[in-house]
């Protein structure tokens, strides 16, 4: 596993003593880990942490985040992990308090978590999350009287990965429309089907 | 019910007698040709020679006719309806007679000129869809992760779109659900009542 010279400049800075006592590394970590988890704006706020220069701080924390995202990335085993920051000067014992608030991490809250984060980096087209339909039966308009026909007006609800929200996706079609369109959504979800049953 | 005929109309239409028999089914062609494809001088200049009539004419009559034709399509008047209205005109019974015959025979084709002139929403063309699974991304080594990527094509105002797009198993079962619902509606007794008792 290999970390970025980026990271591995932070991590150096987190292996300095003098840079960060014990209690501000501890503290580090524990912000670092709940900031992928839980709470994204997390804990840079810890009082532990005050007496650490901002911007040293934000390049610690970014570089604990990545050891953490790479880590879970490459599914990567503890003695993979000790040789990356050994590469980076930590001592043992700060290597292992990384090691067990990983191996906490990975046993609580499982790893399904992190990858659930990392797998929602990166792009993809627009993503459907709901539709919602409406019928009409349309009567007359003012260049056409006495049309008589029913109509669908169906809206996807779309988001974006990158920004999250984006204009829904609206048409309007016949019966014979939609049930094309749901004859092949029904085709789409039967060759769903067969292929995991392979 | 009746069309109502305003006094430019009738001045129009008035012309008719005066070009004869055969010149109204010139006339008839003319006006249709100029609702399918909007108007043609050059139509009505060569029409006006061959039937010797004076270019003017020519065209308050196809206006004329063109006029008396979208309307009475778009209010779907019946033959009695149509027979009344032209009464007032005064023509001849075979006059009559051929202006009836043109509209019972055109009718169903001016209507549907007319219905793409309504405002319109982008309406659906066609879907393809494809099976994917992600393997791996920058952020993320070994996933299996199982997606239906799907283009909608769309048609708004003649021009196509295609936008793509992607979903998860369980969200397509669940459109899927969706829109089958949407489907039973139109049979159900509230909808077949209402389409009944609008006609």
């Amino acid at each position: 596993m290999e970390l970025s010279p980026y990271a591995q400049g932070g991590w150096r800075l987190l292996g300095d003593p003098r840079r960060f006592p014990r209690r501000p590394f501890a503290a580090l970590l524990r912000a670092a880990f709940r900031s992928l988890l839980d709470d994204p704006q997390a804990a840079l706020d810890d009082p532990d942490l005050k007496d650490i220069d901002p911007t040293v701080l934000k390049h610690c924390h970014a570089a604990a985040a990545m050891c953490i995202l790479e880590a879970g990335k490459q599914k990567a085993d503890i003695s993979a992990i000790s040789t990356c920051l050994e590469d980076c000067k930590l001592d043992k014992e700060r290597i292992e308090q990384f090691c067990t608030e990983y191996q906490k991490m990975t046993f609580s809250f499982s790893i399904e978590l992190v990858t659930v984060v990392s797998s929602s980096i990166g792009r993809s087209p627009l993503h459907i999350t709901d539709v919602s339909w409406r019928l009409e039966y349309q009567i007359k308009n003012n260049q056409l009287h006495k049309t008589y026909q029913p109509s669908y007006l169906v809206t996807l609800n779309v988001e974006n990965s990158d920004s999250g929200s984006h204009p829904d996706v609206s048409f309007s079609c016949t019966m014979e429309q939609l049930q094309d369109l749901v004859g092949k959504l029904k085709d789409a979800a039967k060759s769903l089907e067969r292929a995991t049953q392979m | 019910m009746l069309l109502v005929l305003s006094a430019e109309h009738r001045a129009h239409l008035g012309c008719l007698p005066r070009a004869g028999g055969a010149a109204v089914g010139e006339l008839g062609r003319l006006a249709l040709e100029q609702l399918r494809r909007g108007a043609a001088p050059r139509a009505c200049e060569s029409a006006a020679r061959k039937l010797n009539i004076s270019v003017d004419i020519i065209q308050h009559g196809v206006e004329g006719l063109a006029y008396l034709l979208t309307e009475s399509s778009k209010l779907m008047i019946s033959e009695v309806d149509f027979q009344d209205s032209i009464n007032v005109l005064g023509f001849s019974d075979e006059l009559n007679k051929s202006l009836l015959q043109l509209y019972l025979d055109n009718r169903k084709e001016i209507r549907s000129i007319l219905g793409e002139l309504a405002p319109r929403l982008p309406s659906y063309h066609s879907l393809e869809w494809r099976l994917d699974v992600q393997l791996a991304s920058r952020s993320l080594r070994q996933q299996i992760k199982p997606a239906v990527t799907m283009k909608l094509h769309l048609n708004q105002n003649e021009d196509q779109t295609a936008q793509v797009l992607q979903t998860d198993p369980a969200t397509l079962l669940h459109l899927i659900q969706q829109l089958e619902q949407a489907l039973g509606e139109m049979k159900m007794n509230h909808c077949r009542r209402i389409v009944r008792n609008m006609k």
